[in-house]
């Protein structure tokens, strides 16, 4: 099947409405509570000081959840992540963090890229 | 987020401090819009092609995505959405998880916004405040240093309506083109953004929030094995709390002992 096939194959599924309403309602749920937070920070803006010890306490909350998240993401994926070895995986994250480490206020992009083209080719030799 | 951002003219550092940097809003507004082609906002989009990738090969359909991205417009909580959904979590639990990631937010806002003029600190800052995220923030804390201050709102409406708008096409091209390339493809696109978030890591230099991490990190796939549905939730509250606390009561104390 070429590339083209499978383009119109696809796009004859991609618009069709399948979610439910419950995932809609946490959709609604989850916008709000990001948008208050938003609000909150327009609101306290100015009489907030963020050396505050339950900013610095929220603050640790928030990146332990983000790690949480990626550590998942990358360990335990669902879907076609899971199908490569796991040993591959860690070592293409390991090779993007040194070119980031190696100059990290300038290398966000090039690690990126490292990163993402292996996976690509790990994915061609699977 | 790094920001690898030229600045305008290096040679005029000392001028723009005496000089405005624009004309007038219409033009500060422009010139926002221009600095969303920069590198952050690339990377922006490319979250957003992997965020819409994530979306179709875990089964989702393209309105629910892309709603996704227009309405809530901030990614680490958008993917906490999809994976709560996937392992079944409640509505309840998916509304607290997310909102707890957006709690960066308000730090973020609290610190930008009393840098704009006087005059535009008023209710319609309620409505903006949703083109504040991560890269426009970030870009915007760095540019109004030389901007002045009653140019300094239509700057970041500028840039953040260029970052919000991208959310959405990228979000929809990721979708689109997931399934109809070849799989490695695919699968370098949903990669995008554990990588990110993996990178970003590296640039927190706070000694207490670096221990959040690596609890968190271990935390994660516990409460993962335990309870599917709360795990992140759970994994980064105590995983967090343990983090400050153990900062608060040793980390933070021997640094003070050290540099008395």
């Amino acid at each position: 099947m070429t590339i083209l096939d499978s383009l119109y194959q696809n796009l004859d599924t991609a618009f069709a409405f399948k979610q439910g309403w419950e995932a809609w309602i946490a959709l609604i749920a989850a916008s709000l509570g990001t948008y208050f937070c938003r609000a909150v920070g327009v609101k306290l803006s100015g009489q907030v000081n963020q050396e505050s010890e339950f900013f610095r306490w929220l603050s640790a909350v928030t990146y332990a959840m983000v790690a949480a998240l990626t550590i998942r993401l990358i360990f335990l994926p669902i879907g076609l992540l899971s199908t490569v070895p796991l040993y591959l995986r860690v070592l293409v994250c390991l090779l993007a963090l040194g070119v980031m480490i190696s100059n990290p206020s300038r290398r966000l992009v090039p690690a990126l890229l490292t990163g993402t083209l292996l996976m690509v080719t790990i994915g061609a030799m699977l | 987020m790094s920001i690898s951002h030229p600045s305008p003219d290096p040679s005029s550092d000392n001028l723009e401090r005496v000089s405005p940097r624009f004309r007038d809003r219409q033009d500060a507004f422009w010139s926002g819009v221009r600095d969303g082609r920069g590198a952050p906002a690339m990377v922006l989009f490319a979250g957003m092609v992997g965020f819409g990738a994530m979306g179709r090969t875990n089964g989702f359909d393209l309105w629910f995505t892309t709603a996704t991205s227009f309405l809530m417009f901030a990614l680490p909580g958008q993917i906490v959405m999809l994976e709560m959904i996937l392992v079944g979590a409640s509505s309840v639990t998916i509304a607290l998880a997310t909102s707890l990631t957006a709690t960066r937010f308000v730090t973020m806002t609290a610190t930008l916004f009393p840098m704009l003029h006087e005059r535009d600190r008023n209710k319609q800052l309620y409505a903006k405040v949703h083109l504040l995220a991560m890269t426009a923030w970030a870009v915007s804390l760095k540019e109004f240093q030389t901007i002045e201050p009653k140019h300094r709102l239509s700057y970041f409406v500028g840039l953040g309506i260029l970052c919000w708008l991208i959310s959405v096409p990228g979000t929809i091209v990721g979708f689109l083109i997931a399934g109809s390339v070849p799989m490695p493809i695919t699968l370098g696109l949903i990669f995008i953004n554990p990588l990110f978030f993996l990178l970003t890591f590296t640039e927190i230099k706070v000694t207490g929030y670096r221990l959040a991490i690596f609890l968190g990190s271990i935390a994660g796939p516990i409460f993962y094995l335990i309870d599917r549905d709360t795990s992140l939730l759970t994994a980064g509250l105590i995983g967090g709390t343990l983090a400050y606390w153990i900062d608060r009561q040793w980390i933070r104390r021997y640094d003070q002992k050290r540099s008395a």
